[in-house]
């Protein structure tokens, strides 16, 4: 009873490093994801190569660096992967805004633990500073579009990016030259 | 009081296990200097499985949509033959590489590259420093799967 007693009082003073479950107050949405848990949980906002290296520009690199957030609850660093549009778009240009602050981030972690072998996988839906501001993570689109104010056409970004439709142009899509794409095309359409 | 002593000893060792991530949190480190021989590849649709199961996400199959998520800014990955991915986040010494450009060429692409491992809370963070063999596309993945998503190859009759 008494070793009972003493693992108890361990598990306790352990807890809050231990597999934590972080969906308490999480407002993200599911996108049926593999092994999707929802998480909301305070966090320091910091670009990858800042924290792995020491190397630390002021913008976090403006959205061209990777980023990483720090949990405060554990000190745990997960590496974020994606915003909340539905658009192939990463979560750097949303978190580099707030470069160097510690805010609440609102999401899914996701990833089946023989693939990803212990490592948290996080998309970040919501960002809410210390004063209670929340932002959904779009503003990736937006940047796009300011930055390419002269490309035109219909669609979403990806159908006329032209660093995309270059390389498409070139090699195929499916990366194997023109004349694997029009095989494929012969045999599937 | 040998009982009291091996409690302490035993709650010691756990507490410091316990909380280690927090002792082990992202802090500037030396580093590992490593080979690295693997896939490029499209890290959110490999571990999501937004799109697919694990193989259908990788090589020919997933070429157009691994440009595009390397584009959107979503890590790239290099995906070694023992399964482990390295997340790369320095290209050719370079640390910004969210736009995807610079390597968007060798997507899908077998290479070879030397950099620097940091390896935090189970997640190795590559900084490549140099690729020093490209054997190319060699996972003929379509061949399997088609187009992985098949939207990625959109119907050219449909545009006639």
């Amino acid at each position: 009873m008494r070793i009972l007693g003493m693992i108890a009082a361990v598990a306790l003073l352990a807890g809050p490093a231990l597999a934590q479950d972080f969906s308490e107050g999480s407002e993200a949405k599911s996108w049926n994801l593999t092994g999707e848990r929802k998480a909301r949980f305070a966090a320091k906002v910091v670009d990858a190569p800042c924290a792995l290296t020491g190397d630390c520009p002021e913008d976090c690199g403006a959205g061209l660096r990777q980023m990483v957030l720090i949990r405060e609850a554990d000190g745990k660093t997960l590496l974020t992967f994606k915003n909340v549009q539905p658009i192939f778009t990463g979560a750097t240009v949303d978190l580099a805004a707030y470069c160097g602050q510690t805010v609440t981030v609102d999401g899914l972690l996701v990833g089946d633990p023989e693939y990803t072998k212990g490592a948290e996988i996080m998309q970040v839906q919501i960002v809410t500073t210390a004063d209670g501001t929340a932002a959904k993570t779009n503003q990736w689109s937006k940047d796009w579009a300011a930055k390419n104010p002269d490309v035109g056409g219909k669609g979403p970004w990806f159908r006329r990016d032209p660093r995309i439709n270059d390389r498409i142009a070139k090699t195929g899509r499916l990366g194997l030259g023109l004349e694997e794409d029009q095989k494929y095309i012969e045999e599937n359409f | 009081m040998r009982e009291l002593r091996d409690w302490l000893a035993a709650s010691g060792l756990c507490i410091a296990l316990a909380t280690g991530a927090a002792a082990t949190g992202a802090r500037a480190a030396e580093g590992e200097q490593v080979t690295v021989t693997g896939e490029v590849i499209d890290t959110w649709c490999y571990y999501s499985g937004v799109m697919g199961w694990y193989d259908t996400v990788v090589g020919s199959a997933h070429h157009t949509c691994a440009m595009w998520c390397a584009a959107g800014g979503i890590p790239v990955g290099i995906l070694a033959d023992d399964g482990t991915v390295y997340m790369v986040m320095k290209w050719e010494g370079d640390p910004e590489i969210a736009d995807g450009t610079a390597m968007l060429d060798v997507q899908s692409q077998r290479i070879t590259a030397n950099g620097t491992l940091h390896k935090v809370d189970d997640i190795n963070y590559l900084m490549v420093a140099e690729v020093v063999a490209n054997e190319g596309i060699v996972n003929r993945s379509h061949e399997d799967f088609g187009v992985v998503p098949p939207f990625a190859f959109p119907d050219p009759n449909k545009d006639k």
